[in-house]
């Protein structure tokens, strides 16, 4: 079922490239299918899914790989996927955003095959990487999204769209390097017991492995009874978060005492990861790709680099550094929470100073994730369980304030705050669902920016590892909110109705279709906001399993 | 006696009636703007009903009810409903004025398009207030807190063309979440102590011992700092006079604003002395600044704004000084007297169709109804004998100069401004009305409205609570509160005894109070005292130079920096990999390429050289495969 959702939109993409041209109307109806297609599985899998079980569930995997490197052991890539309670919010999320990205698409007039072909492709990706549980797998995704997302941005983007998408593409793939360091590290340094046990004759085929044998197979590992060619090395995730899997004395075991440039080898994985994902989250001082790539992308690629692509930031904070590296997460809380606060304050100080719409909303976006990586280094339940909240939160939020952003964009062709004042009364619809994506997005109670952003706060103020006067001071981020988000409503849309730019009659109110996207992810925020259980059940039993790792001896 | 569960529905129906009636009429638009008003004006009797019925059936039991909202491994945070007397109480009161105000705004909004907008709004805000009140736990009670203030900002905002109107709801929603941060970390300081933030486990868990615990308090205290608009926050309340006169007589007189003094009733027990001192201090800035701040107004809505950041600041050292059901006994008092004054300002607006003093004058022939409403209501406010809010006031007064005896020395300087200001609400009560209901009428030769009495919605609510502020409605006898039925409920446990001396003492303040007030000239020349007092201390000009624009200039300093220092980096970055790249490609074409070219050139002529070498002499032949081989032998060996 799990790769269905992968294989939908890659299909769907691929009939969008084989149409003929003039079939080119139909492309976005095919869209949207697929895209509804993709939230209905959504929404199977989340009937599927067991809310009380912590592990992976609705694996499916199938070998892809295999070679044998003589001495250097046999390699092992699987294709791999599984949720668990930590993702499946993300991959709802991701399901919602870009359904309503699709429709959003529509006002999208030229190159229309390059382009469903291409948003297709970057929902396959996007969804793979939150489905993959084979590192490989997982960097392949995370690698080939950039193809899609530099297109979209790059070809229809705005004036400087081509300096906004080189900009994205290099500083996500500098970031990408230091990951796939790491991942060939941890590669050479973990064994998949399974498979080396099938390899050293203690059972013949998969099924038969139990616990036990694993544990057997990890005990011979940790005496050096096996030898190195009949090791199988491999990407897969449930192995590498396991310590009992790392090969002794190797580059990246737990037990090792490797120095590379005066840090503990693990401890430098673990920043190389950090780095590679902050950059996508993205973390202050690795955030100037996205005001610009913001203020570039058309309307729906905004929605969804801002709903879904920042997102696999944290995801990845959460999977693989946090996942894999507990060790490094709890030596540098304070670093990472420092940094996270600095987000939160830094990205209000620059939203209140926009004269873009876009922009603002950039910076705010930049803000709120910031949130996602206090709650994250904070390792108590309520800040990583926030911290998701806060993720899903955003992603629908923010979805809505861009696509706001466009719905003015699409009228007059012009976002600058200034020139414009009093909207509310030529639009009084816009501005109730602006007031309202604004009012969520500053953390109003009753709708789910709220209890992202009090879980994460809590979380933080909780930790041991993090003193109280950060959270005090990540609370000046709540204030700047308000500060910005009310300054900005009340420069556009109060007062007497005036505008620089409009031409008589541009200046209407929502149209069906962008009510039909509107009214939805209000009610969504809505829902979230009072119904905060809905998304805590799912991730409850994950996040408590995994935060023992870091229950203080 | 119901069972739990029979109250717990009826109390989710209280709250979600208002929440629902306000969603629909927000959503159902222009077409029921008919009886749109009515509706919830019925809907809010019901309410009323239904919370009486539920203090005849609960009694003065406090009841806990609580329903999980979520859970997560190491938390759970439960909607808790807390119903005690106090509960009760403002059940009761929010109710009453609600429907007062919502019938009073059936006439006065009469001319509006948008009254379902307003009445929506006006429910929405009830509901919220309601949370408040029945929040058995400070995170339900924070979340509705902050719906309030949201409810706030769309009423002061109501008329959102008035620009006026847009920056003061701005401001009145920044002003108070500013505060609103202070109380999240004070709520957080009470997890990270006791665990809970349940108002029924906190007495037992959390330890009021300590400079954290004075911490605690005083952050929780930020919230009412913020709400009650006590300084240094006070400047938004005044500017919040820009939404609807009803809309400032329920929440910026009667309700929202006194939820600070709620919320420091119900976290009273955590408080520290130290923090009680500092909280009193405060009360004590406050009732001053803004009583004086009130005497040179023109505005006849700013004075009674003014008028009630000065009443609840005196209601904050009631707080501060452990008179704490003194406090709430002139919330109460103070919610039916402020009320009716600001209605009975707004039918004089209705009638006269200004809000400048100077241009009105002579009303109580032409509004007879409105000024006698009024003139009970002030009565009230100013401390007269006979009337609602001598009686509380004084109690507060007793408590503080029993407290100031405890404390000894310096602390008499509360109880005693604490007269004077009451001597200065005399003062500008006694200004007002000479301004408004004595004297000519001032109105200008332009305008030639025929000033006349509103009707009897308007005038109505008004007459109600005015009958509610005469003393004999709270006690038998008018002159001492002590036997009042309020603190039968509530039993007094201020510090002090009732004194003859301090009725005296404030009664003559008073009496020279209104004297001086009544001779205050309708004209007054600007002078420093003057401008002070009509600029309320210069705060907004003293925080917009030392808070607001450096705040900005930070915002767009920080955007500089993002511009041209990050950004910069990057870009150079990226510029020096291309000249990099640029430089290794004029390496690999002159050096690596050169290399090659130089080989092959040194081959070409070494090639030239060994032809020279095979000229076809074979003794030359000879001779170098000798030396060649000698060459090698010397290598070998």
């Amino acid at each position: 079922m799990l790769s269905s959702l992968i294989f939908i939109p890659l299909l769907g993409s691929l009939l969008v490239i084989l149409l003929p041209d003039s079939l080119k109307n139909s492309y976005k109806w095919i869209t949207l299918a697929v895209c509804s297609l993709e939230l209905l599985v959504c929404g199977a899998i989340y009937v599927a899914f067991d809310p009380t079980q912590a592990d992976y569930q609705l694996l499916e995997r199938a070998d892809w790989i295999s070679l044998t490197l003589g001495s250097l052991g046999v390699v092992s890539i699987d294709y791999l996927v599984g949720i668990d309670g930590i993702s499946l919010p993300l991959v709802l999320l991701t399901g919602v955003v870009m359904l309503v990205g699709a429709i959003s698409s529509w006002t999208i007039d030229k190159r229309l095959k390059a382009y469903y072909a291409l948003y297709l492709l970057l929902t396959a990706t996007i969804i793979g990487c939150f489905i993959a549980l084979d590192f490989f797998l997982f960097f392949l995704f995370f690698e080939f999204m950039l193809l899609p997302m530099y297109f979209l941005i790059g070809l229809w983007g705005g004036p400087r769209r081509e300096y906004a998408s080189i900009k994205f593409f290099l500083y996500t793939l500098a970031g990408s390097v230091l990951i796939l360091l790491v991942m060939i590290s941890l590669y050479i340094s973990v064994m998949d017991p399974v498979e080396t046990a099938m390899n050293i004759g203690l059972i013949s085929d998969r099924s038969e492995a139990t616990d036990d044998l694993i544990r057997q197979v990890q005990f011979l590992l940790a005496d050096f009874k096996i030898q190195p060619q009949q090791l199988v090395h491999t990407f897969d995730l449930r192995y590498m978060s396991h310590g009992g899997n790392y090969l002794p004395n190797s580059f990246l075991s737990p037990t090792g005492e490797i120095v590379v440039l005066g840090i503990p080898s693990r401890m430098l994985a673990f920043l190389c990861v950090f780095l590679g994902f902050a950059v996508k989250l993205p973390v202050v001082p690795f955030h100037t790709w996205l005001p610009d790539a913001h203020v570039e992308a058309p309307t729906p690629v905004s929605v969804v680099l801002a709903g879904v692509l920042l997102k696999i930031g944290g995801y990845g904070f959460l999977r693989i550094g946090w996942g894999l590296f507990p060790d490094g997460a709890a030596e540098y809380a304070l670093l990472l929470a420092g940094l996270g606060v600095i987000s939160i304050v830094y990205g209000g100080f620059n939203a209140l100073a926009q004269s873009d719409l876009k922009k603002m909303i950039a910076y705010s976006s930049v803000s709120h994730m910031g949130f996602v990586l206090l709650g994250i280094a904070s390792l108590t339940a309520e800040g990583i369980n926030g911290a998701v909240y806060q993720m899903a939160s955003h992603g629908v939020l923010s979805a809505m304030l861009f696509l706001l952003t466009g719905v003015i964009y699409d009228r007059t062709h012009d976002r600058r705050i200034d020139n414009y004042r009093g909207l509310a009364s030529a639009m009084p619809g816009y501005t109730a669902l602006t007031a309202i994506a604004f009012f969520a997005s500053l953390g109003l109670p009753g709708f789910s920016g709220f209890i992202g952003e009090l879980f994460t706060l809590m979380g933080s103020f909780q930790s041991l590892w993090l003193p109280g006067w950060m959270t005090a001071i990540a609370t000046l981020g709540i204030i700047l909110a308000a500060a910005y988000f009310l300054w900005t409503l009340q420069r556009m849309f109060f007062g007497p109705l005036w505008s620089r730019t409009e031409t008589a009659g541009q200046l209407t109110d929502l149209d069906a279709r962008e009510r039909l996207m509107l009214i939805p992810l209000a009610a969504l925020a809505l829902l979230l906001g009072l119904f905060p259980n809905v998304l805590f059940n799912l991730t409850n039993s994950t996040v408590a399993q995994w935060i023992q790792r870091f229950s203080v001896e | 006696m119901l069972d739990e569960n029979t109250v717990r529905n009826l109390l989710w129906l209280l709250l979600l009636l208002p929440f629902l009636s306000g969603s629909i009429s927000l959503l159902a638009g222009r077409r029921i703007n008919g009886w749109v008003g009515s509706v919830a004006a019925l809907l809010t009797l019901a309410g009323l009903g239904l919370s009486v019925f539920v203090a005849l059936q609960t009694g003065t039991d406090v009841l806990t009810l609580q329903t999980n909202w979520l859970v997560i491994p190491s938390r759970s945070v439960a909607i808790t409903f807390r119903i005690d007397a106090l509960t009760l109480l403002m059940l009761t009161v929010v109710h009453f004025i609600a429907l007062l105000v919502q019938v009073y705004s059936i006439s006065y909004l009469h001319d509006e398009r948008a009254r379902y907008r307003y009445f929506g709004f006006l429910s929405l805000f009830i509901g919220s207030m309601l949370g408040i009140v029945l929040a058995g736990n400070l995170i339900v009670l924070y979340a509705f807190w902050e719906l309030v203030g949201l409810c706030s900002y769309l009423l002061i905002g109501f008329w959102f063309r008035k620009p006026a109107a847009a920056r003061a709801a701005k401001k009145a929603f920044i002003m108070n979440r500013i505060g609103d941060a202070g109380f999240l970390l004070g709520i957080f300081l009470l997890l990270f102590q006791s665990g809970t933030t349940e108002l029924a486990e906190l007495p037992d868990l959390f330890v009021s011992d300590g400079r954290l615990a004075t911490l605690t308090g005083l952050c929780l205290f930020c919230g009412c700092i913020g709400k009650s608009a006590q300084f240094p926050l006070t400047t938004w309340l005044p500017d919040a006079m820009e939404g609807p006169t009803p809309v400032s007589a329920l929440i910026h007189a009667a309700t929202m604003v006194a939820a600070g003094i709620f919320l420091l009733a119900r976290i009273h027990f955590l408080l520290t002395p130290d923090a009680l001192l500092l909280i009193t201090g405060i009360g004590t800035i406050t009732m001053l600044m803004a009583a004086y701040s009130a005497l040179y107004q023109t505005d006849i809505k700013k004075v009674l704004a003014y008028s009630t950041v000065s009443q609840l600041g005196l209601m904050v050292v009631g707080m501060g000084t452990g008179t704490v059901n003194g406090a709430l006994f002139h919330l109460t008092t103070h919610a039916f007297f402020k009320a009716g004054l600001f209605l009975a300002a707004g039918s004089v607006i209705h009638g006269v169709h200004t809000q400048d003093m100077r241009q009105m004058g002579g009303l109580r022939k032409a509004m007879p109804i409105t000024f006698i409403g009024w003139a009970v209501c002030a009565a009230a406010l100013a401390g007269i004998p006979l009337f609602s809010g001598f009686l509380s006031k004084e109690t507060i007064l007793t408590g503080a100069f029993g407290w100031a005896g405890q404390q000894g020395g310096l602390a008499y300087l509360v109880p005693v401004l604490a007269v004077l200001s009451s001597g200065l609400t005399a003062c500008y009560m006694a200004r007002q009305g000479r301004l408004v209901f004595f004297g000519t009428n001032r109105a200008p030769e332009t305008s030639a409205v025929s000033v006349h009495e509103s009707g009897p919605l308007l005038t109505g609510p008004v007459v109600m609570l005015a009958v509610l502020s005469i003393g004999f409605v709270f006690a038998g006898n008018p002159f001492s509160a002590e036997h009042s039925w309020f603190f039968r409920l509530f039993p007094a446990v201020g510090a002090g005894d009732e004194h003859l001396w301090i009725a005296v003492l404030s009664v003559s303040v008073v009496a020279v109070g209104l004297w001086l007030g009544w001779r205050m000239p309708v004209l007054t020349e600007s002078t420093t005292m003057s401008r002070l007092s009509e600029h309320n201390w210069y705060l907004d000009g003293i925080y917009n130079r030392l808070i607001v624009r450096p705040f900005l200039r930070l915002a767009y300093l920080s955007y500089g920096f993002d511009h041209s220092v990050i950004d910069r980096l990057v870009d150079l970055v990226a510029i020096g990999n291309v000249v990099l790249a640029h430089m290794i490609s004029w390496i690999d074409r002159t050096l690596v390429d050169g290399l090659v070219n130089g080989a092959s050139w040194l081959a070409h002529r070494l090639g030239n050289l060994t032809r020279s070498v095979q000229n076809g002499r074979v003794q030359s032949y000879i001779a170098s495969a000798v030396v060649g081989l000698l060459l090698i032998l010397w290598f070998l060996i």
